[in-house]
């Protein structure tokens, strides 16, 4: 009987779905948006600036500049260990400290285990506020408070990983599997002990993980706090930057590349471990 | 006790399993004090300052937001507009870039080897913080947005490169096998059978990175690479606390603000249309939790970004 239909009738392709509106409004608002910011920023539109860099020829002092980081002066080594440990240093002593309070923060941040809709916003207002700071600019204002060094650089990476921690780790917590919580409250467990004993043990390897994460991110941030004063081998960068030693300059930013390429290979590789 | 007993024949008592020893767990923790004691004396960190610290951070705190200087928010905002365009930008440049790479990093579309290859070159762009890119870029370009849009857009080719892979890496592979027999081209199955599946994801990264463009951005002034941070640099140099803290609320508001229309914009897109009508709990558990934010938590857990 089908097949009686399908040869009488000629079957018709189904029509083709219009794209949403939705997709072209979105389309020619990235297109308008782009245009603008473009022109504002440069003055007189991106291409021409690309093409006013690059026609007369490179200038003579960038050509310079260039042989110079092409070149990096390996006789400084030496004096780059002690800010390089330094900058260590910072990026272990932040993670530590940084993580262990992350720890409460996300508790606080989960509606699973914060014990109370008062307590959750809260955690999460000012979570967002931490989180909306960039770690080079609480460097900068700590460095106005409390004075150049170490100590600047420590407290911007310990608010910096509270923000990143709290907020991946509360994310998981929020995902939990629930038996351990109904069994810890049919316990009558507190709002602590339900967290440590139904939470905890849960997200463990997340939190290492993050952890290990945080460290590679504090690495990477301690390299660059010491520009603004907050100790580290930032600031012997922008020492030989200030007096345009860019073959100084240079070895330095291989060193930071390959310091950082390390941490991360490394942190990839333990938190690979970690969850298999 | 004596009416419950052990099983008559097997002639052994039935053991509890030993309690474990935590000896792993006291070794970690003896470990993480000895470096952090280590850590510590390499820092070089004053106990004294260390003290005197929160009391000094109030002090500026004070001087910075009480009274909020509102004659200086229009100086602020037009900063801040500038780092907003900034991180546009240099999240454009990144997304067309970091697309392709993603494709070939994939495991499941791009050779075995070639994927591993250019995982390493991802991490190996990630590797440069976007102000040591400033200090390299502005010997080309100058000081001035140019060389920081360059480097926030080389800086996040890294990280949307390999989260995107991810997004690549989860797709249903039914759609590729419909494309390879038909006979699909490598761009054509990348068109057909993968962009479609993944291309959600993608954007939603894309939004993602911008939100954390427009914090990187913020603070590229520091080494001259135009935006908000120049002013705020100077502002605390020269002690002009007030404008200092109207660039420092500045920053925060429009960050949260952009935050919110971002997410919202993010969320929308991975949960599709569903959103906009009423359906029932899952889509609704799609608005309260962040899908971004799960899938980067969980790269990160399987150490893939």
């Amino acid at each position: 009987m089908s097949a009686a239909d399908a040869s009488t009738t000629t079957p018709t392709r189904p029509t083709k779905p219009r794209p949403s509106p939705i997709r072209y409004v979105a389309l020619g608002a990235v297109a308008v948006l782009t245009w603008l910011a473009a022109s504002d920023l440069t003055g007189i539109g991106l291409v021409t600036r690309l093409q006013r860099t690059f026609a007369d020829g490179i200038p003579e002092r960038t050509a310079e500049i260039f042989d110079q980081i092409m070149s990096p002066d390996w006789g400084i080594l030496g004096a780059t260990v002690d800010p390089f440990l330094e900058t260590l240093a910072m990026a272990v002593l932040g993670t530590l400290i940084g993580c262990s309070l992350a720890l409460l923060v996300a508790f606080g941040a989960s509606a699973i285990t914060a014990g109370g809709r008062k307590r959750l916003a809260g955690t999460k207002s000012v979570m967002s506020v931490i989180r909306s700071v960039p770690d080079v600019m609480w460097a900068l204002i700590f460095v106005s408070a409390v004075g150049i060094g170490t100590i600047s650089g420590l407290l911007a990476l310990i608010l910096f990983n509270i923000g990143v921690v709290a907020k991946l780790l509360s994310e998981t917590i929020d995902a939990v599997d629930t038996g351990p919580l109904e069994a810890a409250d049919a316990a009558g467990a507190g709002v602590i002990a339900r967290a440590r004993s139904a939470v905890f043990p849960q997200v463990l390897p997340n939190y290492l993980a993050f952890s290990l994460y945080a460290f590679e991110i504090n690495v990477r941030a301690s390299a660059v706090l010491g520009l603004v004063g907050a100790g580290g081998i930032g600031e012997l960068l922008m020492f030989f930057r200030n007096r345009f030693e860019y073959d100084r300059v240079s070895l330095v930013v291989v060193e930071i590349f390959v310091f950082v390429f390390l941490t991360e290979l490394l942190s990839i590789t333990l938190r690979r471990r970690l969850t298999e | 006790m004596s009416t419950v007993t052990s099983p008559p024949d097997t002639g052994t008592r039935s053991q509890r399993p030993d309690a474990p020893t935590g000896l792993g767990r006291r070794l970690g923790f003896v470990i993480v004090l000895v470096v952090a004691v280590l850590a510590w004396n390499a820092a070089g960190l004053q106990i004294d300052k260390l003290l005197r610290a929160p009391g000094r951070i109030i002090d500026l705190a004070g001087l910075l937001f009480l009274p909020p200087q509102w004659d200086s928010f229009g100086i602020a905002m037009s900063g801040m507009l500038e780092s907003v365009q900034m991180a546009w930008l240099g999240t454009l440049i990144a997304a067309f870039l970091s697309l392709p790479l993603s494709l070939l990093a994939a495991r499941n579309v791009s050779g075995r080897f070639g994927s591993e290859a250019v995982r390493q070159v991802l991490n190996g762009i990630r590797a440069f913080p976007e102000l040591v890119l400033v200090i390299l870029i502005v010997t080309v370009f100058g000081l001035g947005p140019v060389t920081g849009t360059i480097a926030l857009g080389i800086h996040s080719i890294g990280t949307l490169g390999k989260l995107s892979s991810e997004a690549v890496e989860s797709i249903d592979r039914g759609p590729l096998e419909a494309v390879d027999a038909v006979g699909g081209t490598w761009a054509q199955r990348m068109r057909w059978g993968v962009l479609p599946q993944a291309m959600p994801e993608i954007v939603a990264f894309w939004l993602y990175r911008f939100e954390i463009n427009i914090r990187a951005s913020a603070v590229l002034g520091v080494v001259g690479a135009g935006g908000i941070g120049a002013q705020l640099t100077e502002t605390l140099r020269y002690k002009e606390f007030g404008r200092a803290g109207m660039a420092f609320i500045v920053v925060v508001g429009v960050t949260l603000m952009i935050d919110a229309i971002s997410g919202r914009i993010r969320r929308r897109i991975i949960a599709g249309a569903a959103v906009d009508h009423d359906i029932g709990t899952d889509a609704k558990m799609a608005l309260e939790t962040d899908p971004v934010i799960a899938a980067e938590a969980g790269a990160i857990r399987d150490g893939e970004v």
